[in-house]
């Protein structure tokens, strides 16, 4: 975090030296203006003298003698003037002659003006557009300082989006947008780092709120957004103490969920949270909304699920729809972070689907403790939830006790390879999107058919768990589900059809598998 | 060894400052010229609009010389091709010495990055 800050603190005095270059340059046109306009004041008075001297032959004048004397004298020869024309060339000619002389510089001179005047116009402009990237820097500068990683997980987010106000927020996603815009057109040159939509969009937003607050007053100074600042995550902390219970309920279970991945995704929140480049990037990210780069913390998508309405700011900034993570195997039993969306929606909006792949998730949606997972995953059998022994053995099948089909069998093993392979997958966005619990409310089969069938747009595989070794043959082949994984399945399908036993452990149906093989 | 590499990298430095210094100077002579240049060209536009009538004077000094228009326009031209002629001759000069830098440049860097690392393991040593 630390290392973090002083990213910020060099990108901050980056941006700052940046912004003095561009007020140089600026003053350099000023002068250069200036110098140009008194000449051609010069040439406009010459003019007037050139048009005027011919009036008469001879003029009276008094003729300065060195710097002390004077003399008076004539001026004859009206109208010859002789005219430097460069480079100690001079030309004798007459008065008319050397108007056209004239004209012709005035015009030389008043390009340059015009010139100068553009570029300096130019300049302003990214002075200003610099001054607040400036002010935006410093601001993410000292909160990336001072927020430490606890702050990033998802109670810290969930406080955070949950202090903005609407209108607020709107403003600062128009802000962003607009900053991103203009640093396209000044092309900084800044890197825009692809980074995952995780906690950054609620620090942006926060940032941003504090920007907004920093131009409502009308400085720039970093102290002064410092205090505001600690201000503001002395009101996060409590609001984070008000919102615990609830955040435990999604961080519990995504921790559940992804251990390791949720923790890489953190970290990745991390390192994106501390370069000040990360907010355009991120609004950039933002505006392109459906832009799903990883596993993001469902967690997150939940939050923003329930402020997705309030709160546009975040919402757009995470992938649409929170993936459907199979950490269970089995057809019936998967625990998806849409689920525990679906939850939380169940809990706070509307109650549509009451059950979701025979889940009996009303009750269980506290999951305070690791027990609590078990209790989730649970096969239904017969209408009566029966525990499973372990959540990574997919079910031997669904609804029903016992199952001596070897499809079906094969099939959740199947499907247990796939889960237990692929923490994640993401092929259900847009489809829960739209409808959360229609998938739920689908025949556990259907719904994983139908979810295989879909394009994963993201097929990384975060194991978890070593995948089943991969000697182990596959008894069935098991639907085009995930690419990857059927590639894998069907390097390794080997057409042993030994008939697997009806065991409800599936190892011992791999042993048996193998020691038939053998 | 540090020692070594410090003196060595002090020579390096030296170097290095001296070619900038060159460099330098072929850019300010090439901009003198640049400048020249534009003059001379006004120059000509002008005496291209005189006519014979006009006398043309050449200030040698503190002396006006008069000139032949024709001789006049002759001398502007044949200054400003030897004009240019300097200005490509010391762009050529200003790239080698640049190229010269930037090897240099090199040189100076991987040095210190040596030095550094001798430093750093006579810290550890120490």
């Amino acid at each position: 975090m630390a290392a973090k800050g002083q990213m910020n603190v060099e990108h901050l005095g980056g941006v700052a030296r940046l912004r003095e270059e561009h007020q140089k340059v600026v003053k350099d046109c000023e002068s250069r203006i200036l110098h140009w306009k008194k000449v051609s004041g010069d040439y406009e008075a010459l003019t007037e003298r050139l048009q005027t001297l011919p009036d008469q032959l001879s003029y009276d004048i008094t003729v300065p003698f060195g710097p002390l004397a004077f003399m008076p004298g004539k001026l004859v020869h009206t109208n010859e003037v002789t005219a430097l024309l460069g480079d100690n060339w001079f030309a004798k000619c007459s008065t008319k002659q050397a108007q056209k002389i004239v004209d012709h510089r005035m015009k030389y001179v008043k390009s340059e003006i015009s010139d100068l005047s553009k570029t300096m116009k130019n300049f302003e402009a990214r002075v200003g557009l610099v001054r607040d990237l400036e002010s935006i820097s410093s601001v993410r500068c000292i909160t990336t300082r001072f927020l430490t990683y606890e702050m990033w997980t998802l109670k810290a987010a969930n406080a955070l989006t949950l202090l903005i106000p609407q209108s607020k927020g709107d403003y600062v996603d128009i802000r962003e947008d607009t900053e991103n815009t203009s640093d396209i057109a000044v092309t900084k040159g800044k890197q825009r780092i692809a980074h995952k939509p995780n906690s950054k969009p609620k620090l942006d937003a926060v940032l941003d709120l504090k920007e907004e607050d920093e131009e409502k007053e009308g400085s720039r100074k970093c102290t002064t957004t410092e205090e505001e600042l600690w201000a503001r995550l002395d009101e996060l902390e409590k609001l984070e103490e008000l919102q615990d219970d609830h955040d435990r309920l999604s961080y519990n279970a995504n921790m559940n969920g992804e251990d390791t991945s949720s923790l890489s995704s953190e970290e990745e929140k991390e390192g994106d949270a501390a370069p000040a480049v990360n907010e355009l990037a991120h609004s950039e990210a933002r505006a392109s909304s459906g832009r799903k780069a990883e596993e993001a913390a469902a967690e997150e998508d939940d939050d923003e699920e329930e402020e997705g309405s309030c709160l546009p700011t975040i919402f757009f900034s995470h992938t649409i729809e929170p993936k459907k993570v199979r950490i269970n195997t089995g057809k019936n039993t998967m625990l998806k972070f849409s689920e525990r969306k679906e939850q939380k929606e169940h809990s706070k909006r509307k109650k549509k689907n009451g059950h979701s792949n025979g889940h009996s998730h009303h009750e269980l949606h506290k999951i305070t403790t690791p027990v609590d997972i078990y209790r989730l995953f649970v096969d239904v059998k017969n209408g009566e939830p029966v525990p499973r022994k372990s959540i990574l053995k997919s079910r031997s099948r669904e609804n029903s006790v016992c199952s001596d089909t070897s499809e079906s069998s094969a099939a959740d093993f199947e499907e247990g390879r796939r889960a237990v392979g692929r923490s994640f997958s993401h092929d259900e966005t847009t489809q829960s999107d739209t409808s959360d619990g229609v998938t739920e409310e689908e025949s556990p089969t259907a719904a994983l058919l139908h979810r295989a069938s879909r394009f994963e747009a993201f097929s990384g595989t975060v194991v978890e768990k070593e995948p089943m070794p991969s000697a182990v043959p596959y008894l069935t082949i098991s639907p085009p589900a995930l690419p990857t994984i059927l590639e894998r399945k069907q390097e390794e399908v080997a057409p042993d059809v030994a008939p697997p036993q009806q065991a409800p452990k599936r190892l011992s149906k791999f042993k048996a598998a193998r020691l038939q093989q053998n | 060894m540090a020692e070594a590499l410090q003196k060595k990298l002090k020579a390096e430095v030296d170097k290095f400052t001296l070619m900038q210094k060159d460099v330098s100077k072929s850019m300010s002579a090439r901009q003198k010229l640049e400048t020249q240049l534009a003059e001379n060209n006004i120059v000509k536009e002008e005496l291209d609009l005189l006519d014979t009538t006009n006398t043309v004077y050449k200030l040698i000094g503190p002396v006006l010389v008069k000139q032949d228009l024709e001789e006049a326009k002759a001398t502007v031209t044949k200054r400003l091709e030897y004009i240019n002629g300097e200005i490509q001759r010391y762009e050529s000069l200003l790239k080698d010495l640049e190229k010269k830098s930037d090897q240099h440049r090199e040189l100076l860097s991987s040095l210190q990055q040596e030095y550094q690392k001798a430093q750093g393991l006579a810290v550890g040593k120490v």
